[in-house]
């Protein structure tokens, strides 16, 4: 059990569970949001989604249908032109396309970044940070410098530094894309166990689709540009799941089904 | 037939080659190619001079000479000592002012796109403006004090430092700062948690090429500042009107080694803040 001293809601938090959605509170809602960038572009048009908590949805499309930019605009980074967005942005994670470490910050300096940022002491700092980067496996790591670490390992470093502010909703924007897919695989296994522990409301952009079937309760089907929501599987794999569920029969049609409908939103 | 064999043999060689291994072999690598260059240089010279008529010898002294005339009397050594203590002090004094005035110019040029778009093209043209001939000018305002030799230190280290800390700043990730924006970070906290130190190798390339200008730019200053008791510049004009080429020379010597230290103190503190996490550091894997 992971307890969070500096959230209230501690007791709550860690008794999250991941149940698929069977929770009805709407983590986050985009409601008829658009965004047109200063230069003409058209994003995004129309997207209606609404997460429930304790969901995991992944999110796949053509390359620049405007899966990111999504993203963005969920967390606040860049704001919609259209619509709103509901959210809890006090208590969001959010990883990066890279694993955006400070490289002048050892491994315990970055996981306990955001903390500083927070103004939680250094004892609960250096503590809970610790807490983190045993989760995710990097004990022994904590006085390297970002430099001295693999891809993989520099992920965990980022999903730790993320982690220790125990979020509600967790973001991903293709986090996994630059590594080998060994290390890719091992990565999904590692974050669904946290999100099974933790029982954080998850939205993950990718460009796999195994990727996205295997990590979520629901996957999205976005059109090319301007990006809208063509489809909505419900994935129906129990949690937490197991390697094996990669070569299960099943698993494999559900692919092949959205990548059909990917195909045909790349085709339009 | 030759040819395909010929190709299949040939070994690949990466671009750059690579280091010698073993530790023996590296130190031998890292001695001695600048000890042969440095060799090479001096021969250059023995024989530009074997050439030299016997009326012109004078230009330039053998070692012997530069010994017995120069290296093995304790007044030269005194003077090059006081005299070398002017000039750095001048040169020093000069990047006190412009690496404050430099990282100021950067920061706010980073900070306001406005600005950046006044003072930047404006920066190149001061750097443009040739120092030797205002100096005149800056001696009819200023007089011949210390003031006057050390702003044209200032303005000849200034150029490197804005510019290589913009281009630090600019260069800052854009995923840490949105990183901090996630959290709401204040403009002062994404300052000093992220711009500064992402900046800092950038700025310190800036401080060295600095560095090394400054003892240059305070002998310059110096030569044409000949009254009351001056640095290595005016010992080297001095040094000239008495005819005593060898003192000339120990003074040449001795700004060489002042500029070189200067540049290796900013060299090394760089390296000392820098190597552990930054990619062009030392310490690999």
């Amino acid at each position: 059990m992971e307890h969070h001293p500096a959230t209230l809601s501690a007791q709550d938090t860690s008794n999250r569970k991941a149940d698929g959605g069977a929770n009805q509170a709407i983590a986050l809602a985009f409601d008829r949001v658009g965004m047109q960038f200063p230069d003409g572009t058209l994003a995004l048009e129309d997207v209606t989604l609404h997460i429930k908590q304790g969901e995991f949805v992944s999110v796949v499309g053509p390359s620049g249908c405007g899966k990111s930019t999504l993203l963005k605009i969920a967390s606040g980074l860049i704001p919609q032109t259209s619509g709103t967005v509901t959210v809890d942005r006090n208590n969001l994670g959010y990883t990066f396309q890279d694993a955006t470490l400070l490289p002048w910050r050892k491994v315990l300096g970055n996981v306990e970044l955001l903390m500083e940022l927070r103004g939680y002491s250094p004892e609960e700092r250096r503590r809970i940070a610790q807490e983190q980067i045993d989760l995710v496996g990097l004990s022994g790591f904590e006085n390297h410098y970002p430099k001295r670490l693999s891809g993989g390992m520099k992920m965990r470093a980022s999903l730790a530094r993320s982690l220790a502010l125990n979020p509600s909703v967790f973001m991903f924007d293709e986090p996994f894309g630059a590594l080998d897919e060994i290390t890719r695989e091992r990565l999904n296994d590692e974050l669904i166990d946290l999100y099974v522990r933790k029982g954080f409301t998850g939205l993950f952009i990718t460009h796999s689709i195994p990727e996205a079937v295997y990590m979520s309760s629901k996957v999205i089907v976005m059109s090319r540009r301007p990006g809208r929501i063509l489809k909505v599987y419900d994935i129906p794999f129990d949690f937490p799941r197991s390697p094996e569920l990669r070569y299960d029969a099943a698993f494999s049609a559900l692919c092949g089904e959205i990548s059909v409908s990917l195909r045909q939103a790349i085709e339009g | 037939m030759t040819n395909t064999t010929r190709m299949t043999g040939q070994i690949y060689q990466p671009v750059p080659l690579p280091r010698p291994q073993g530790p023996l072999t590296r130190m031998i690598v890292k001695v001695l190619p600048p000890l042969v260059v440095a060799a090479l240089l001096l021969f250059l010279y023995a024989w530009i001079r074997s050439n030299l008529e016997q009326h012109r010898l004078f230009l330039m002294p053998s070692a012997f000479e530069l010994w017995d005339n120069a290296f093995s009397k304790s007044d030269v050594w005194a003077e090059l000592g006081s005299r070398s203590a002017v000039t750095i002090s001048i040169a020093l004094s000069g990047l006190a002012i412009s690496i404050p005035l430099g990282m100021l110019t950067g920061l706010v040029m980073y900070r306001y796109y406005i600005l950046e778009r006044g003072l930047l093209p404006n920066i190149v043209a001061l750097q443009a403006i040739p120092m030797l001939a205002i100096i005149p000018l800056i001696q009819t305002a200023l007089g011949f004090g210390f003031l006057p030799k050390v702003l044209i230190v200032a303005k000849m280290t200034y150029f490197a430092i804005p510019m290589t800390f913009l281009l630090g700043l600019k260069s800052v990730d854009r995923g840490a700062l949105d990183l901090f924006k996630l959290q709401n970070a204040s403009w002062r906290t994404t300052l000093w948690k992220c711009a500064l130190p992402s900046a800092a190798p950038a700025l310190f390339a800036g401080l060295r090429i600095s560095a090394s200008m400054a003892v240059v730019g305070a002998i310059v200053s110096e030569l044409f500042f000949l009254a009351g008791k001056g640095g290595l510049g005016q010992m080297i004009i001095n040094s000239k009107i008495d005819f005593k080429y060898e003192q000339m020379y120990a003074a040449l010597i001795a700004s060489t080694v002042l500029s070189v230290s200067v540049y290796l103190f900013f060299s090394w503190l760089g390296n000392y803040l820098f190597s552990e996490w930054h990619e062009s550091g030392g310490k690999q894997g």
